[in-house]
């Protein structure tokens, strides 16, 4: 539901299950206009809740998927010289060539800088990036401006976006990045949340069903030598595939025999251990 | 306000800097937080940046509004309640033997130390399984040591009434598995390891290098001249070699498995074998130790600029380090004690770690620990060690 009143209150959306502690951060980093720094293990749902605020504000949400080659200009702008060329050749465009502002293009963090509203901009995965990206762009959301070089134009935000940040934390940042953000970390979800989780993804999911899928799940979670353990989405699609089976009985997973364990294992070697480990269950 | 709370993070370790305060009280001015549960989330998101801090930042909350008893954070509030515990249960030998499942006869064959090993051992075990509960104590409901009350961890919480809910929650500890104490999980160890690449030229000159041609380009007026350089790859070379006998080591099995799952993903060069104990003649390739046997006298022959780790826990009697015929297995008594070997292959490589999963506060109470540290430069298996046993392997370039 939008909120016109400012500050925007987030109680989370329909497809997402927020807990209490989680909307009392995201409230504070809003109103303390502070980028939101959010790691956990994948399938937590840091990049949803994203998705989640933008939906429950009515803001457009503009994502930036980080990657480790990405400099940060391509994130504010790109000058697109080729185009340029191009005209200044044959000259079939209503462009004019001697303008380089027409050829200056957004990036997503630019676009998300003259949107005219507010906007909900994700930056997911940011510690794929080097350290040098990490610190320039936040000097960026904290001044709230960037130059475009090329035609020595500073772009000022027209409003402060909502900045999510995401990380897998597969390296640490650096101090002066988490200095300007604020952190939280999404712990994986208990069993009671997960139950939560599930209902709103499936209401008419019977209650033995819902019980027996989700204490089976976190059995398999703890199997011995697992890589990467299934999470939240794996659940779902597991369980997607359980409803859709005529032949799935639900008294099967209490007596171990557990069908479709490639949704929950991806890895070949997971895969193969969690065969194993689950036929142990059935004695 | 809360400048004390401040304070006694800071001390305890949480690396919070004065902006980030200033902008709590930010937070406080805007009316953002009203009641006790909300000062704990609101201050915990903007004060503490890592989840590995989170315990401890629990810990103190709880200290700072509820009088909680503020442990020492060097855990060695652990081994002397530990000590106590053991000193009670001494008066009833039946009653402990079976609550750490051994025999009584076995127990009273240890030593006071190595019993207290073997029962802080129990409660690391316990401490990692925190969340999974299948390990013995706790659970089942046979041990006493889940029923006394004891808190493993050095909070004690009993007799307090607990009835505002932030410092409930705080009480709770949920985060004790980031804390930097915790055993290691996969990813931590990645971070660490990641530091071991060494990434050199080789190959095909294949990759256009951009800075160089255009600088080529200009000196050149404005004729084009291309600059190619050979791709980056990695080509550092690890030897790991791993104890994986004896019930010693059997505490360790997920950490070193972890540890070598994640290198055998990290590096493309990388040889795993496994010993018993210590090294004498042979080591082995197959983990049942019995149809692979490399020579150690081979291994050394090896690229003496591959890094060597060692996994053990260095904890044996001291015969079989010394003497020269002091392998348990009979096979490999070749005359060489188990020493000339150690010193053989930490001179032949000389960057060499051993990480000893044991805590380092209990390796004094080993000799054979003092005796192989003094030959490799010995880390804790945990974060901070391996950190720094990376660091070490990395020094000497």
């Amino acid at each position: 539901m939008p909120h016109e009143s400012s500050p925007p209150v987030f109680e989370g959306a329909s497809k997402y299950v927020l807990d209490e502690e989680l909307a009392k951060i995201v409230n504070i980093s809003i109103a303390l206009e502070m980028p939101l720094l959010l790691k956990g293990e994948p399938g937590t749902g840091k990049t949803m809740l994203a998705h989640a605020i933008a939906t429950s504000q009515n803001m457009r949400l503009i994502v930036l998927n980080v990657k480790s080659s990405l400099k940060l200009v391509d994130a504010l702008y790109q000058y697109d010289t080729l185009t340029r060329l191009n005209d200044s050749r044959f000259g079939d465009s209503k462009r004019d060539v001697s303008n380089i502002e027409e050829y200056i293009q957004m990036g997503k963090i630019g676009r998300a800088f003259v949107a005219d509203s507010r906007v909900v901009l994700l930056i997911d995965e940011i510690d794929k990036a080097d350290t040098d990206f990490q610190d320039d762009m936040l000097d960026v959301l904290d001044q709230m401006e960037f130059d475009i070089i090329e035609i020595d134009k500073t772009i000022k935000a027209k409003n402060r976006p909502v900045i999510i940040i995401t990380s897998n934390s597969k390296k640490d940042l650096s101090d002066p990045f988490l200095g300007r953000c604020n952190f939280h970390h999404i712990a994986f979800p208990d069993p009671d949340m997960m139950r939560m989780i599930i209902k709103v993804h499936f209401p008419e999911l019977d209650n033995e069903l819902l019980d027996i899928a989700v204490k089976t799940f976190y059995k398999l979670r703890d199997f011995q030598g697992i890589e990467k353990k299934p999470a939240t989405r794996e659940l779902i699609n597991w369980v997607r595939a359980l409803k859709k089976d005529p032949d799935f009985r639900p008294k099967d997973l209490i007596q171990g025999k557990i069908p479709y364990l490639g949704i929950l294992f991806k890895k070949s070697s997971d895969y193969q251990l969690s065969v194993q480990q689950s036929r142990r269950l059935r004695s | 306000m809360f400048v004390d709370f401040f304070y006694i993070l800071r001390e305890s370790g949480v690396p919070v800097a004065p902006t980030s305060f200033l902008r709590l009280h930010k937070a406080l001015a805007l009316g953002l937080v009203n009641g006790l549960s909300d000062f704990y989330t609101a201050a915990r998101t903007i004060l503490v940046k890592s989840e590995r801090y989170f315990d401890i930042y629990d810990r103190v909350f709880a200290h700072f509004f509820q009088g909680a008893e503020l442990p020492d954070f060097k855990g060695v509030d652990l081994e002397i309640a530990a000590k106590e515990l053991l000193e009670e249960w001494l008066k009833h030998p039946e009653e402990m033997a079976n609550a750490l499942g051994i025999s009584k006869e076995k127990m009273q064959a240890m030593t006071p130390e190595e019993l207290l090993k073997y029962f802080l051992d129990r409660l690391k075990e316990q401490t990692e399984a925190h969340h999974g509960g299948s390990r013995w104590i706790g659970t089942g409901g046979t041990s006493p040591v889940g029923h006394s009350g004891y808190h493993p961890g050095g909070m004690r919480v009993g007799g307090q009434s607990l009835h505002k809910s932030a410092i409930k929650v705080a009480m709770d500890r949920r985060y004790r598995d980031y804390s930097l104490e915790a055993p290691l999980t996969q990813a931590q160890m990645g971070e660490a390891l990641k530091r071991l690449r060494r990434m050199v030229p080789v190959g095909p000159k294949d990759q256009i290098n951009i800075d160089d041609t255009i600088r080529a380009t200009t000196r050149n007026a404005g004729e084009i001249e291309i600059v190619f350089d050979r791709s980056l790859r990695d080509r550092l070379k690890v030897i790991l070699l791993v104890d994986n006998g004896g019930w010693s080591m059997d505490p360790y099995i997920d950490l070193v498995q972890t540890l070598f799952n994640y290198t055998r993903s990290q590096f493309k060069d990388v040889k795993i074998f496994y010993f018993h104990n210590t090294i004498y003649d042979f080591v082995w390739e197959d983990p049942p130790r019995r149809y692979k046997p490399q020579r150690v006298q081979d291994l050394a022959t090896w690229d003496r600029q591959s890094r060597l780790v060692v996994v053990g826990d260095a904890s044996m009697a001291p015969y079989e380090l010394m003497a020269t015929d002091g392998s348990i297995h009979i096979e490999e008594r070749s005359g060489l004690p188990s020493i000339d070997r150690l010193n053989l292959l930490a001179q032949t490589f000389q960057r060499c770690v051993w990480l000893n999963p044991t805590a380092y506060r209990l390796w004094s109470l080993t000799r054979t620990i003092g005796v192989i540290s003094s030959i490799f430069p010995m880390f804790e298996l945990t974060l901070d060690g391996l950190d720094r046993a990376v660091t070490h392997l990395m020094s000497k370039n």
